[in-house]
């Protein structure tokens, strides 16, 4: 029997449409390194303008987005760059800012939110007097949304706030905008304002804007040049880049404007498993949604994940009690109903075991 | 008017054909990340099976593949790599294996041959006793064919034997085989024999094999788990990859068997243009599908002249020096290019000529 297969476990998992397929396989190519393949710089072109920035480079991964982009902003060694403690960057790239980079880390703790408070990040900035001792701080990194709060986003006016306080130190900042669609949709803020005050973004296209592969880094002309050479070195420089920047700018022109439903379907299926006895969500504000388990239930998110996957149902165990889900779109409403009725009856064997 | 443009600057200018583009279109993709995306699998399986390793690996480029290679076999801080003075991964790869991998590269003379003596080798490999002053020396790297001294190949022979030394030695061996299918077929020797003594090779899809992007890493099943993760460290790990999988494994099939024409070629162009006074090629060097012209002191014009009059024809290549033009034949170069080329090349040194009086 074929199971329905519903894959909720990220929005990577999104496969190139028939359009981006036709686009890949017309794609106008040239030699990326030689020249300058110019289907890459279309797209590369159209990022940086939608974000308010000079100039942008396509990478093959958010990771090298953020990797480049930290490696840049501090080329002097002896640099240390503040981020949050559940960050992106911090937690799930390797640590390559400091083993591949040489970059030092000082966390700030992360909110609920998504925000670091902004005395905490004063406070981490090292004051030059102690240079002896103290590495040289060169970056804030801030990143919207906020994948692990939740798919929170930060709002403009924050945002602003960490600039001016980036500025007031001489320091740059770096916005990882893996999402930044999604924050700007599900705040209703034009994209290029919600990152006006960042010096480079990195911008993801393989994820809810459903692009088969990569993403964009944008800043200033002098910043992406750097940019460019470091991604060679790092591996980074392909050749006829074309056939995959094709199907980026269908994905840009075709599903930016299905992030709104994406958000809708997270709000659907979240109000749905907070019905649920013994389930709890957290605020839902983009296509994120984390599912704490309660104790009440006692059964694990393994066991969970397991019966939702024998039923078609992909998600992320993220630990014992907490499960995650991501919305994108290629999950349909009426997927977001079957996956509702398959949590269901996945924690019935808990609440009835349990006589609840 | 439209010009005939002869892009004879690399064989990474190879532009997809409509097989591949046809496979692109077509192909079964799934989240390489989260898993394995399957056409990836099948490349990587399919190379490795080719070049006689237990698992492979797709990389955004051949810099990334050495890059990694380097690194995974060097894992422990410092480390020492010993390689030609001339090698791609020394020469052209940003010196990342140390400004990003921390390893320190020991350079050996590159013969004109792309080989090292055997014997500066292992003069170059580090004593462990005199440990407190020096780095470990733990990788030798070759390059084959070898790009700087005109793709030439190295032979099975002399690999086996650069591989005898690091099995003495307690080293690991690394080819750059960006160009390992121009030097089996131009050697006649299965590519698998001829990387036998190598613990991993990196292999390019996106040169002559004319795929769109890419490289391979192939070595045992425990260096390419690690190489895995690098990979992902250093950015390169990419989701729906199949779609540029798809186009390489058509390369594979398709263009693997045209190498030994292009090699046809730049003979042909290579005896063409030795034949024109005021240029110097060495014909009996050019192995595979790389030639570099000398520009003779008498002919009155310099690399940087010869290039730009040549372009004004469409035909492109690469300057390398003062007096020195590389030119690399792929197979979107026809016969009838070759001729186009080479009339190209005798008017515009015959025009210098001309202007000086000669």
């Amino acid at each position: 029997m074929v199971t329905r297969t519903v894959d909720l476990r990220s929005d990577t998992v999104t496969k190139p449409t028939e359009a981006m397929r036709a686009a890949m396989a017309t794609a106008e190519v040239e030699d990326d390194v030689l020249d300058f393949d110019p289907t890459a710089v279309r797209l590369e072109a159209e990022i940086a303008k939608r974000m308010g920035k000079e100039a942008g480079l396509f990478v093959p991964s958010g990771t090298m987005g953020n990797l480049i982009s930290v490696l840049t902003h501090c080329d002097v060694r002896g640099s240390e760059v503040i981020l949050g403690d559940n960050c992106h960057i911090f937690i799930y790239e390797n640590g390559g800012i400091s083993t591949i980079g040489g970059v030092h880390p000082r966390t700030v703790k992360n909110n609920s939110d998504g925000t670091m408070d902004l005395d905490l990040i004063e406070a981490a900035i090292r004051d030059p007097r102690g240079e002896i001792v103290y590495p040289t701080t060169k970056l804030i990194c801030l990143e919207n949304t906020h994948a692990n709060s939740g798919g929170k986003c930060l709002t403009a006016e924050y945002t602003d706030q960490v600039g001016e306080l980036a500025k007031k130190h001489d320091l740059k900042l770096h916005i990882d905008g893996a999402r930044i669609f999604n924050a700007s949709v599900a705040l209703g803020v034009p994209v290029d304002r919600l990152v006006q005050a960042a010096d480079s973004v990195s911008v993801c296209l393989s994820k809810g804007i459903g692009a088969p592969i990569g993403s964009v880094i944008v800043g200033s002309k002098s910043f992406i040049a750097k940019a460019r050479r470091l991604r060679k070195t790092l591996g980074g420089g392909m050749r006829q880049v074309g056939v995959i920047t094709a199907a980026a700018l269908v994905a840009l022109q075709e599903n930016v404007g299905k992030l709104e439903s994406d958000h809708k379907k997270a709000r659907l299926l979240a109000d749905g498993l907070n019905q649920m006895k013994g389930l709890r969500v957290d605020p839902v504000e983009t296509n994120i949604v984390y599912i704490e388990i309660e104790e009440g239930l006692h059964m694990s998110a393994a066991k969970i994940v397991k019966n939702l996957e024998e039923r078609g149902i992909l998600v992320m165990e993220i630990s014992s009690s907490r499960i995650r889900v991501v919305l994108h779109h290629q999950i349909s409403a009426s997927d977001v109903q079957y996956a509702l009725s398959c949590f269901q009856n996945a924690v019935k064997g808990g609440q009835t075991e349990n006589g609840n | 008017m439209v010009k005939r443009i002869v892009d004879l600057r690399s064989d990474t200018v190879t532009k997809p054909t409509e097989t591949m583009r046809a496979a692109i279109a077509d192909a079964e993709v799934g989240d390489d990340v989260l898993e394995h995306d399957p056409t990836a699998f099948q490349l990587e399986s399919e190379m490795a099976k080719i070049m006689g390793k237990e698992a492979g690996l797709f990389v955004p480029s051949g810099t990334m593949a050495n890059l990694i290679s380097v690194l995974v076999h060097c894992e422990c801080r410092g480390s020492e790599v010993i390689l030609g003075h001339n090698s791609h991964i020394h020469i052209y790869e940003n010196g990342g294996i140390s400004t990003i991998g921390g390893v320190h590269p020991r350079t050996v003379h590159n013969n004109d041959d792309g080989t090292m003596d055997i014997d500066l080798i292992e003069a170059a490999i580090r004593d462990s006793k005199e440990e407190i002053t020096f780095p470990i020396t733990r990788l030798i790297c070759l390059e084959n064919t070898h790009c700087n001294h005109g793709g030439r190949c190295l032979s099975v022979e002399y690999t086996d034997r650069v591989g005898e030394v690091a099995k003495k030695h307690g080293l690991k061996l690394h080819i750059d085989g960006a160009r390992i299918f121009n030097a089996s077929v131009a050697l006649g020797v299965p590519v698998d024999r001829l990387v036998q003594a190598a613990d991993s090779v990196s292999v390019c899809l996106s040169k002559g094999l004319g795929a769109p992007v890419g490289s391979v890493i192939v070595g045992s099943n425990s260096f390419i788990t690690k190489a895995r993760r690098l990979r992902k460290t250093l950015g390169g790990g990419m989701r729906q990859v199949g779609i540029l999988c798809a186009a390489a494994l058509v390369a594979l099939h398709e263009n693997l068997p045209k190498l030994e024409s292009d090699h046809k070629k730049a003979r042909l162009l290579a005896d063409g243009l030795d034949k024109i006074k005021g240029l110097r090629v060495d014909t009996s060097s050019v192995e595979t599908n790389i030639i570099y012209i000398e520009i003779e002191e008498f002919s009155g014009t310099t690399a940087a002249k010869l290039c730009k009059n040549l372009e004004e024809y469409g035909i492109l290549l690469m300057q390398t020096a003062l007096s020195r033009l590389r030119v690399v034949l792929h197979h979107q170069i026809s016969e009838s290019d070759v001729q186009y080329a080479l009339s190209c090349f005798q008017k515009a040194v015959n025009g210098v000529q001309n202007e000086n009086g000669n």
